[in-house]
């Protein structure tokens, strides 16, 4: 295991725990995803420049674009949350469950 | 909601699947499965009620969750292996992380627990989307990978999800999720052949799909999400409702109704392969399971409602609602068993 390697694993790995343990606020789950999209987004050029795959080149950038699309859609559902239930901590998302 | 609008989101939910079914390369494949939830997530917050909005972030959270693992075994294989390629996902470290990711995203057992309170909050009709449609680009995957994932791992996600999915549907007094329990066992019984038979899986999704929908649309043409609103059905469209319990027994599969079908051809499926122990749970499973239905269809049939109906019963006036989609599933839903070798020999 390479030290690029063994740094984006932990990044992502972190990240990982932190949507999964720290449940508090939904703008730090956000967080947590935002962070984990930033390790891939390492991998995934590192990896390509690595092992001079041209053709890989634009895919960090999809990666890139897709995971803007989806924190743009959290932070739309952070205000959602936000004027329906009043706050966004994690804990009043409970209408659900029964 | 804007036609317009209403277009380009059905139309991204039929991209975003079709990306993935042909995909070969992990990015591919998971740009397709993000389209794709990218694109229910106005038709789950459509209406802006508490509940809705609830369910669209919990929804959202997991399946965000569920893609970036499944990118993060990729790309980890693709540091290890050089190979991006599906069905070359060679390393068991990654092929189980990425067996979790998609267990994950289409809600089996040991990670089902967002899935009944997803559909609790929506309509039934996105309810319907996200049950059939939804499923059908992660067991693409699922189908793809099986090969490489070790049977352990595959074997105890179907069992937990059999035994969960009849389990929480037994306390159950809401539709929509006595529905999100039964889509849990049934992916279950999918799971449990996606190695040694991909298409006894196709099977059983293809049967799943069709009952499912016929169930929906009948809750959805009578109206009721609730056990109790059940039992005033038959005023609103008796003959409805006979054929509802007809397909509620398919869902649960008993012997003469399309449900047997899929559960006859993995059990014959796993006594060849000499897993004896493992089809006797599958089968005791599908009893819990089964009760629920039978309950359901206690409550349409033999039960009568609280409420004393004073106005001339409902099914006298018109019912406008399109019905074709309805009388299709349904007669899908209870009359395929006769055909089951032409199925059988179309899917071999």
């Amino acid at each position: 295991m390479t030290p690029t390697h063994f740094s984006f694993t932990t990044a992502f790995i972190l990240g990982l725990m932190g949507v999964a343990f720290h449940r508090t606020h939904l703008l730090s789950a956000l967080l947590c995803l935002e962070g984990m999209m930033l390790s891939l987004f390492i991998a995934l050029s590192v990896w390509s420049f690595q092992m001079g795959v041209t053709n890989f080149t634009p895919a960090p950038m999809m990666l890139l674009a897709f995971s803007a699309c989806e924190a743009s859609a959290g932070l739309a559902l952070l205000v959602a949350t936000a004027r329906t239930h009043g706050t966004d901590r994690l804990q009043n998302l409970n209408l659900l469950q029964c | 909601m804007n036609p317009y609008v209403l277009s380009i989101l059905l139309i991204s939910l039929g991209l975003g699947t079709t990306l993935t079914f042909m995909s070969s390369h992990w990015l591919l494949a998971w740009m397709g499965l993000e389209i794709n939830t990218l694109a229910i997530i106005p038709l789950m917050a459509q209406k802006h009620h508490p509940r809705a909005v609830e369910a669209t972030t919990k929804y959202f959270l997991i399946q965000a969750t569920a893609a970036a693992m499944i990118l993060f075994a990729a790309s980890t294989n693709a540091w290890i292996c050089g190979q991006w390629d599906i069905n070359q996902m060679s390393h068991p470290l990654t092929s189980a992380m990425t067996m979790t990711a998609l267990a994950l995203k289409i809600g089996l057992a040991p990670l089902h627990l967002w899935l009944p309170e997803v559909l609790q909050g929506i309509t039934l009709t996105t309810g319907l989307i996200l049950s059939t449609w939804q499923k059908l680009a992660p067991l693409a995957l699922i189908i793809q990978t099986a090969n490489n994932t070790h049977p352990f791992l595959l074997t105890t996600l179907a069992l937990c999800s059999t035994l969960v999915g009849g389990w929480g549907g037994l306390n159950q007094t809401q539709l929509r999720k006595i529905l999100a329990y039964s889509s849990i066992a049934h992916l279950g019984w999918m799971i449990l052949v996606s190695q040694m038979a991909p298409q006894m899986t196709i099977i059983a999704l293809i049967t799943y799909i069709v009952m499912t929908t016929a169930a929906f649309l009948m809750l959805n043409n009578i109206n009721s999400t609730k056990i109790i609103t059940l039992a005033s059905a038959w005023t609103k469209a008796p003959a409805l409702t006979a054929l509802t319990c007809l397909v509620l027994l398919s869902l649960g599969g008993l012997p003469p109704l399309t449900g047997f079908m899929p559960k006859w051809l993995i059990i014959q499926e796993l006594a060849n392969q000499g897993l004896a122990a493992t089809a006797t749970i599958i089968a005791l499973t599908a009893l819990l399971s089964l009760y629920f239905y039978l309950r359901l269809t206690h409550a349409l049939t033999l039960t009568l409602s609280p409420q004393i109906t004073n106005a001339t019963t409902p099914w006298r006036t018109p019912n406008k609602q399109p019905t074709l989609a309805l009388s299709l599933f349904t007669i899908m839903a209870t009359c395929l068993l006769p055909i089951t070798p032409t199925i059988f020999t179309l899917m071999t």
